[in-house]
């Protein structure tokens, strides 16, 4: 336990890699999942930042966003496409929106259907392309937040 | 939302960041408990393969929408090494003693991500069977149409044509044996192909640095990168045993063998083993001093005619009667009858 706290914590500290211009930074970065058992049988999972990855490695995408500016930024929109490799399986906090069409609709994935054959199934993580999050009260000046989803390596 | 959370967060950077930490936990934790599983994969993203991931963001500014995209993380997907060995007849191969080139089939299948070299390796000389076959060959199906074809099928030599296949890519091995003469019916033979992926086996998680495709590393899979199948033979022999009588039936009604007595012949065929035999046919020629009664000849009740030029089954040659019995398994007799009369 002791090591997943000082590895997030060491993530939670990591700088931030921010290109962008203008005032809102936003970084990406990904982490897989290593989940190891001890000698009683007590599971410990460590998060390591990855150069290699092979299928089945359960990844953890961390994005981050800060205002560095000086003024608020309304309607904050933050979207990732899938990298096509990675299985899409959920958020952190299950406030996204998905799309399962390349990015032309989006809804959540509750809702959404496939075409299969004549009909329709209801359409699994693995369907996702896109996410999304829709920051409607916008992030203040000095704010910031973060966003977490998972995938596995296909 | 993540926003209101994560503004309680202690700033980035700062060197209170380790609560901050424990208090992500929690939400990893759940997930954890609540079993998020890892799908199975057949052979997954090809070796080599980067991930990209970048996000794109949107907001209202003062002068309008503003775009920004965020750094790019690449990741290279490792070599998986894995393997599957599978017999693939549909149950034991029947043969019999002394029977040459005998085929059992395996299929070889690459189930990682990369492109891969395997060495196979036939074992004929199992513990817990019956007999063991004298291993001829083992035979890469060259022109993958499944079927042995000798002299058009590669044979095998480990470390000169080490089937390469790709990702989810099969290849058919044939292992040819003969089998010795000393088995009896019903004895079983188990032969045993294995696989290894060249680039190295062991436990799963075993890595090879920088021997992966596409410059990863190459890492052991599920599998151990090595797998093995067995076939086998089953012996299925068969006899036969000819039993012959005869009845006398004299010109006067009584059974006396005197000239113008008629003699009716019955010859039984009895086949017993769990084979076939094949191609089996009875032949006995004419006795001295008799003559053989024309179009007598009948198998199991019906006639038969002279000819051997006909489709039937049966022919006189002037000396001697024959009936082709064909393939009979074990377990079934034939009767043939035949007429001559005393001279």
């Amino acid at each position: 336990m002791k090591r997943l706290i000082l590895t997030l914590a060491a993530l939670l500290c990591a700088p931030y890699t921010a290109i962008a211009a203008e005032r809102v930074e936003l970084s990406s970065d990904v982490y897989v999942e290593k989940i190891s058992h001890d000698a009683n049988g007590r599971k410990s999972v460590v998060l390591e930042k990855p150069l290699k990855v092979i299928p089945g490695d359960r990844l953890v995408f961390i994005l981050k966003y800060r205002n560095v500016g000086d003024q608020a930024a309304e309607n904050f929109v933050v979207t990732n496409p899938m990298p096509s490799a990675v299985a899409f399986q959920e958020t952190i906090d299950g406030t996204e929106l998905v799309s399962i069409d390349g990015g032309e609709s989006w809804g959540r994935l509750k809702d959404l259907r496939v075409r299969m054959g004549g009909g329709y199934r209801n359409a699994v993580p693995e369907d996702v392309t896109h996410i999304r999050w829709n920051i409607i009260n916008g992030i203040s000046v000095g704010s910031q937040g973060k966003l977490t989803f998972r995938g596995v390596v296909r | 939302m993540n926003y209101q959370r994560s503004k309680n967060l202690p700033a980035i950077r700062s060197s209170r960041c380790l609560p901050g930490g424990q208090s992500l936990m929690a939400p990893f934790a759940a997930l954890l408990l609540l079993g998020v599983s890892s799908p199975a994969f057949a052979a997954g993203t090809v070796a080599g393969t980067n991930i990209e991931n970048t996000a794109t963001a949107s907001y209202d500014g003062p002068s309008g929408e503003v775009q920004i995209d965020s750094n790019t993380v690449t990741i290279v997907v490792d070599e998986l090494l894995d393997v599957t060995v599978t017999s693939a007849d549909p149950g034991d191969v029947a043969t019999e003693p002394g029977a040459e080139d005998q085929v059992l089939k395996f299929t070889v299948t690459n189930t990682g991500n990369g492109t891969e070299k395997y060495t196979l390796t036939p074992d004929v000389a199992r513990g817990g069977d019956d007999f063991d076959p004298t291993l001829v060959s083992v035979v890469i199906d060259t022109n993958g149409n499944g079927v042995y074809d000798p002299g058009v099928d590669e044979i095998y030599a480990a470390g000169t044509n080490d089937p390469e296949l790709a990702p989810d890519e099969t290849v058919t091995v044939f292992v040819i044996s003969d089998i010795p003469a000393a088995p009896g019916d019903g004895d079983r033979a188990e032969v045993n192909l294995s696989a290894e992926a060249e680039t190295g086996t062991g436990v799963p998680g075993t890595s090879f640095n920088g021997q992966g495709d596409g410059g990863g590393d190459a890492v052991v899979g599920t599998t151990g990168a090595d797998d093995d199948d067995s076939g086998f033979f089953l012996i299925q022999d068969a006899s036969v045993a000819l039993a012959k009588s005869a009845s006398i039936v004299d010109p006067f009604g009584g059974d006396s063998a005197v000239p113008g007595s008629v003699i009716t012949y019955t010859l039984v065929a009895t086949v017993t083993g769990s084979g076939t035999l094949t191609g089996l046919a009875v032949s006995d020629p004419v006795p001295a001093d008799t003559s053989y009664n024309a179009e007598s000849i009948t198998l199991e009740g019906a006639s038969l005619t002279d000819s051997d030029a006909d489709a039937d089954a049966g022919s006189f040659d002037g000396s001697a009667i024959a009936v082709e019995l064909g393939d009979i398994p074990g377990g079934q007799t034939r009767t043939v009858t035949f007429q001559v009369t005393i001279d």
